[in-house]
């Protein structure tokens, strides 16, 4: 498979305003960015920014109120929801899983799953093998973590959305995590946007980062850039604050 | 009891009196209440006596219609009250209750189990409305807090490309039960913990033991087939309700 620079996602003047007891809050504003396949983003900035916000526009689990987003230079609106989010996997902030086993869980998508695709899932991030069997309420805050990111990998997805994956991890699961990102992206091309708190995760992922703050884009580009030199006050501002 | 009449009520709000006195003397605060339903229970019941009275007399078909059209409103008036995080709830109670109604009524009269009368008809659709407006309303409360509680659930399947539907098929089916689930237990303990009030009455009315339960008997398998429509109906309009045709959870 060939990972040349196509873009895969695009948000154009993407914008989402809810209304919330009678006041309007503007949830993201104004995001134009486009995202290439088989890279890695990084969504940082601080709590209430609207990262988690972003990221349901991207998979269309909620609408945009302004402004459009395109999934291979089309909108999303083009393609029947359940094929789009099985093709835009997300996983969420606080991952769940459905009531019973991991192999249940990891076949939620596709029931029939083998139970050497299961182990490969598994193995892929860095699970035992034997985890298959046992019941989701027994997992760890890590280990579910990495079920749920197992079971959206499941779907064989072309962009993978995780929202802070690693914020219940212990620094070496975390590692996992990482490196298996990484390994995604360039074994089977995976375009990953991920939400993170950590400046040095970031770092480590490389690739791009975009900056967000109230809703808009305040600063994006090369990971290095963006965190060891950012343009504005304001990133720099806030990525001291997070590494120290 | 041989003859009831407006003396033997009075002699009976003496018990309405024991319980007042036994709610100052122990000075739990319910005498006003106590007071205040004795007399408003028999305000409206003897209202409802003469009307009932004045109906069948009549026989006028459409004052029939109208009362069970009344019935029915404030029935799904009242189940609308637990219709929370959604629109619609009084639309969509008004469809079930007469639906569950229509639908159980129209069986009985085509299969001869009754006669068309004012005096099958208005009861019989009392104890439905009343039977489908709670089954409504519990199916209302429960899919309300069962979708707010468990959005990450549904939103999970959802954002793993299941439809709608699928992501949120075991809170509807859970509803539906929880709206069947007093009348299943009322069949189930039937005769055994309690006699039901439509068959004590016939009995003090002077109807024959056997008789009664007949009656009784068919009356458990109206309300349960009612309270089935009502219940599947309302689950199947509320839970649309949370979602569109995106896919996307908006309640
Ligand atoms: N359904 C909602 N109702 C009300 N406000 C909302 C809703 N969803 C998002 N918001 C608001 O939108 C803003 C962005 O929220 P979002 O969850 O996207 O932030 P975030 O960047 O992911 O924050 P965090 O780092 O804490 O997860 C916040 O101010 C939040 O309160
Ligand atoms: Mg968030």
């Amino acid at each position: 498979m060939s990972c040349h620079n196509t873009v895969v996602l695009e948000t154009r003047h993407a914008g989402r305003q809810i209304i919330k007891n009678g006041n309007a809050i503007r949830t993201v504003d104004n995001v134009s960015y486009a995202f290439n396949k088989a890279h890695i983003y990084n969504l940082i900035g601080p709590s209430g920014a609207g990262k988690s916000s972003l990221l349901r526009l991207l998979n269309r689990l909620d609408e945009p109120t302004e402004g459009e987003v395109r999934f291979f230079d089309k909108p999303l609106a083009e393609y029947p929801p359940t094929e789009l989010r099985r093709m835009v996997s997300m996983l969420f902030q606080t991952p769940y899983l459905f009531p019973g086993t991991v192999r249940d869980n990891l076949q939620f998508c596709c029931c029939d799953l083998t139970d050497d695709k299961i182990g490969q899932l598994l193995t892929r991030v860095g699970l035992d093998e034997s985890f298959a069997g046992k019941d989701a309420d027994d997992l760890s805050g890590g280990e579910r973590q990495r079920v749920a990111i197992a079971r959206a990998l499941s779907l064989e997805p072309e962009v993978l959305l995780l929202d802070e994956p690693t914020a219940s991890l212990d620094p070496t699961s975390s590692q996992t995590i990482e490196d298996l990102i990484l390994r995604l992206s360039e074994e089977l091309c995976l375009t990953t946007i991920i939400v993170t708190h950590h400046p040095n995760q970031a770092l480590r992922l490389g690739g791009e980062t975009l900056f967000l703050v109230k809703g808009r884009l305040v600063e994006t580009g090369k990971t290095e850039k963006v965190l060891k030199d950012p343009e504005t006050e304001l990133a720099r501002k806030y990525i001291n604050r997070e590494l120290r | 009891m041989i003859e009831t009449g407006y003396m033997q009520v009075l002699a009976a709000a003496a018990l309405a009196v024991l319980a007042i006195v036994l709610a100052k003397v122990k000075a739990i605060p319910v005498g006003k209440e106590i007071a205040f339903g004795t007399v408003r229970s028999f305000v409206q019941l003897v209202a409802v006596g003469y009307a009932l009275e004045f109906i069948f007399n009549t026989k006028s078909f459409w004052l029939v219609a109208l009362s069970v059209a009344v019935m029915t409103v404030v029935g799904a008036y009242t189940a609308a009250q637990r219709a929370k995080h959604f629109t619609g709830g009084f639309f969509i109670a008004l469809i079930s209750i007469s639906a569950g109604s229509l639908v159980t009524l129209g069986l009985m009269l085509a299969l001869r189990i009754i006669t068309p009368e004012a005096r099958y008809i208005i009861p019989l659709a009392g104890m439905i409305i009343s039977n489908t407006m709670n089954a409504g309303a519990v199916t209302f409360d429960r899919i309300s807090s069962d979708l707010k509680d468990h959005r990450l659930a549904v939103e999970t399947a959802l954002a793993l490309g299941k439809t709608w539907r699928q992501a949120s098929l075991r809170f509807y089916r859970n509803a539906v039960k929880a709206g069947m689930i007093s009348i299943l237990n009322f069949m189930k303990t039937v005769g055994i913990v309690a006699l039901p009030g439509a068959m004590t009455g016939m009995i003090l009315a002077g109807a024959s033991p056997l008789e009664a339960v007949l009656i009784q008997v068919i009356v458990g398998y109206m309300l349960i087939s009612s309270v089935s429509i009502a219940s599947i109906l309302a689950g199947e309009m509320a839970i649309r309700r949370f979602f569109n045709a995106a896919e996307q959870f908006v309640g």
